[in-house]
């Protein structure tokens, strides 16, 4: 008799991780986001900030609020201040780095974040469960959780531009996307993102000196790599091996600061 | 005479009852409110997102690991006759765990969606692995606990067929045993791996995190459940049975893992003194001189593990019951005061990012009033299961204990009870 029990049992058990088994066909059956080396894609965004240029106006900050409705507590891209050059201050804007070897996406529990074949790295909002794992493994504190609902208007709508993303609810954590939906949809159209302003981030288009060049790494002809071959830049703690894909110029100390 | 200080017990019985329920009772309002109000009632933010409630959280699950070590040493090393102390454990262990997960639902961002661990796999996070093994665990510990509420008098008494119908979950105790070590050592030790995988702070990235974080465990969850029946005993002998010669050599095993720990915890922390490393040596400072140093030097080395090692293993001392129960009573504290340590270490200290101006940064986190009665909640519903569990379920009571075959043999007992 026991021995029917415990085979009966067992039996149960084997169907109970069959039954968890399947939720991986479930899971298989979603779009494919599996977290691919960029090698061999088509795209591979990054993008280049010449602290150089960079006065600190902003605009890229309030473009970037208003493009993809941001609450006001919580910034996408912070502008941060520097050692000064010389005698000028150096601003330093910081939006998501779309790392290669992202730690938030390492780290998520449900790959609600998630590394596009094109090297963005997405949020999935429907499906965060806003455990923070995310933030505390991130070096660069680019990412944001909504403590509190946002409902009200957005006052940087419509000065800096109109939203073109859904708010994001409360409970889940968010960050800079690459406006991947301008770059998406620049792509439909035929046009070029990192040329074309339709199809180039909202901080990019909004930088009044043209401290932002966008592009693709893969296209030897982009904006992006035209920089890249010229100037030296450097990444964010690059110790850690994340390989951010935003590239910083340095600021030049003036000449006559300098002598 | 008796009668009276019969009368009085029942009482103090109730008034404990009474106080219980109302600390859970203003644990379910605070809880009410964040679902309403969100998370931002707390003083968590964004540098410092995980607090008073993640630390609740990994003490709960830490404390709660009485239950697969004693499970494996009754069940798989055959210390056969530790099965009533497994048995509170075991206990005390989905009381645990049920806590820990009450944590969770206060503290992710969106309760409604716990579920997705389980459905959207991410098999490279630790915390992924942690969820899994939590909820594989629970689903063990409860049919690890569905015999001992079986066979309380309670249920016997009212429906014996379905109490000696799953009183049977008995025969599989080995199995479950197997199952409870497989997944505890797996996420007990995930768990400070949580923490010790995050290469981008400095004061946790390190290997030894999940291996302080298992030992730990072990020592707190033993030393809990043997406090929790000590105490129970204490209050009332006839509801709470405990045999000196069970309770003792499970304390002097604790003493001696504590000598090994705090071996471990001492080269853990010299070696973070090799040479500077931004956040490391911040980390290490904010420890041992900063704000968080006497937590650090009371709570977790002096009291949380040299004082109890010393009473525990002087056999003297752990033979008089107050110096015992003070000495489990001073470990399980430890416990509390090493989660909280590192839980906050890596947080409060921010390693800059910025290449032309290295440096340190501190952050800072004081729990709110509202995640403090929240937990306050928390806690005191354990503290109910646990009362609840020696009045009606006899959860402590070292004369039931008999060798594991005499009692798979005697779950057969109840078997013409299916006749009547």
């Amino acid at each position: 008799m026991p021995s029917l029990h415990r085979r009966a049992f067992l039996k149960t058990m084997i169907v109970g991780a069959g039954a968890l088994a399947g939720t991986q066909v479930v899971r298989r059956r979603e779009p494919a986001r599996e977290p691919e080396g960029p090698a061999g894609q088509k795209h591979r965004w990054a993008m280049v900030i010449d602290l150089d240029k960079c006065t600190g106006c902003n605009y890229c900050t309030n473009a970037c609020r208003a493009h993809n409705d941001i609450a006001p507590s919580i910034s996408w891209n912070k502008l941060l201040e520097g050692e000064p050059a010389g005698d000028r201050p150096v601003f330093v804007p910081r939006p998501c780095m779309h790392c290669e070897h992202a730690p938030c996406v390492e780290v998520c529990p449900v790959k609600a974040t998630y590394t596009r074949p094109d090297g963005i790295v997405m949020m999935d909002y429907d499906r965060c469960i806003g455990c923070r794992y995310c933030e505390v493994a991130c070096p660069y504190y680019a990412r944001s959780f909504n403590w509190e609902v946002f409902d009200g208007p957005n006052p940087a709508v419509p000065e800096w531009g109109e939203p073109e993303v859904p708010r994001r609810p409360r409970g889940v954590v968010e960050k800079c996307s690459f406006c991947f939906h301008r770059i998406d949809r620049g792509l439909e159209n035929g046009l070029t993102p990192g040329v074309d302003s339709e199809a180039t981030p909202a901080c990019v288009v909004a930088c009044p000196v043209g401290a932002r060049t966008f592009g693709d790494l893969n296209d030897p002809d982009s904006p992006i790599n035209q920089v890249l071959d010229r100037k030296h830049a450097h990444r964010m703690r690059e110790e850690l091996g994340t390989e951010p894909r935003i590239y910083y110029l340095c600021a030049e100390v003036p000449e006559e600061a300098a002598t | 005479m008796r009668t009276a200080i019969r009368l009085d017990q029942r009482i103090v019985f109730r008034a404990w009852l009474i106080l219980l329920s109302l600390v859970i009772a203003a644990g379910i309002i605070a809880g009410f409110l964040v679902f309403k109000d969100g998370l931002i009632l707390t003083n968590l933010s964004d540098l410092v997102p995980w607090g008073l409630w993640i630390t609740l959280d990994l003490s709960a699950i830490a404390l709660s690991a009485g239950a697969f070590s004693l499970c494996a040493a009754v069940y798989l090393l055959g210390l056969k006759r530790f099965q009533p102390v497994a048995r509170t454990a075991t206990y005390i262990g989905l009381i645990g765990y049920s806590m820990a997960m009450l944590c969770l639902l206060l503290d992710i961002g969106r309760p409604d969606r716990f579920w997705h661990g389980f459905v959207f796999w991410n098999v490279h996070s630790v915390l992924w692995e942690v969820t899994m093994c939590v909820g594989l665990y629970f689903g063990v510990l409860v049919l690890e606990v569905t015999p001992i509420v079986a066979k309380a008098d309670l249920v016997r008494g009212r429906w014996p067929r379905l109490s000696a119908g799953l009183g049977k979950l008995h025969h599989v105790a080995p199995w479950l045993a197997i199952a409870g070590l497989v997944l505890s050592m797996l996420h007990q030790s995930s768990l400070g791996a949580t923490y010790g995988v995050l290469k981008a702070r400095p004061s946790w990235y390190q290997p030894g995190l999940p291996v302080l974080f298992m030992m730990s465990a072990i020592i707190g969850g033993i030393s809990l459940t043997l406090l929790a029946s000590l105490v129970a005993s204490a209050l009332s002998a006839r509801r709470a049975r405990v045999k000196q010669d069970l309770i003792e050599p499970l304390a002097s095993f604790v003493g001696w893992l504590l000598v090994a720990y705090l071996y471990m915890r001492f080269w853990d922390l010299l070696s973070a003194t090799y040479g500077y490393e931004a956040g490391r040596t911040e980390g290490l400072r904010l420890l041992t001189k900063g704000r968080l140093a006497p937590n650090f030097w009371f709570g977790e080395i002096l009291l949380g593990t040299i004082v109890p090692m010393i009473i525990l293993l002087k056999p003297r001392w752990r033979a008089s019951g107050w110096r015992l129960g003070l000495a489990l009573l001073l470990v399980v504290g430890g416990l509390v005061a090493y989660r909280w340590d590192i839980n906050l270490l890596g947080q409060l200290v921010v390693v800059s990012y910025l290449e032309q101006a290295p440096g340190v940064l501190f952050a800072a986190y004081t729990p709110a009033l509202i995640e403090w009665v929240a937990a306050a909640g928390i806690v005191a519903y354990g503290l109910l299961a646990f009362t609840l569990g020696v009045r009606y379920l006899d959860v402590v009571d070292h004369t039931s204990g008999k060798p594991v075959a005499q009692v798979v043999a005697s779950s057969e007992e109840p078997l013409p009870a299916l006749g009547t």
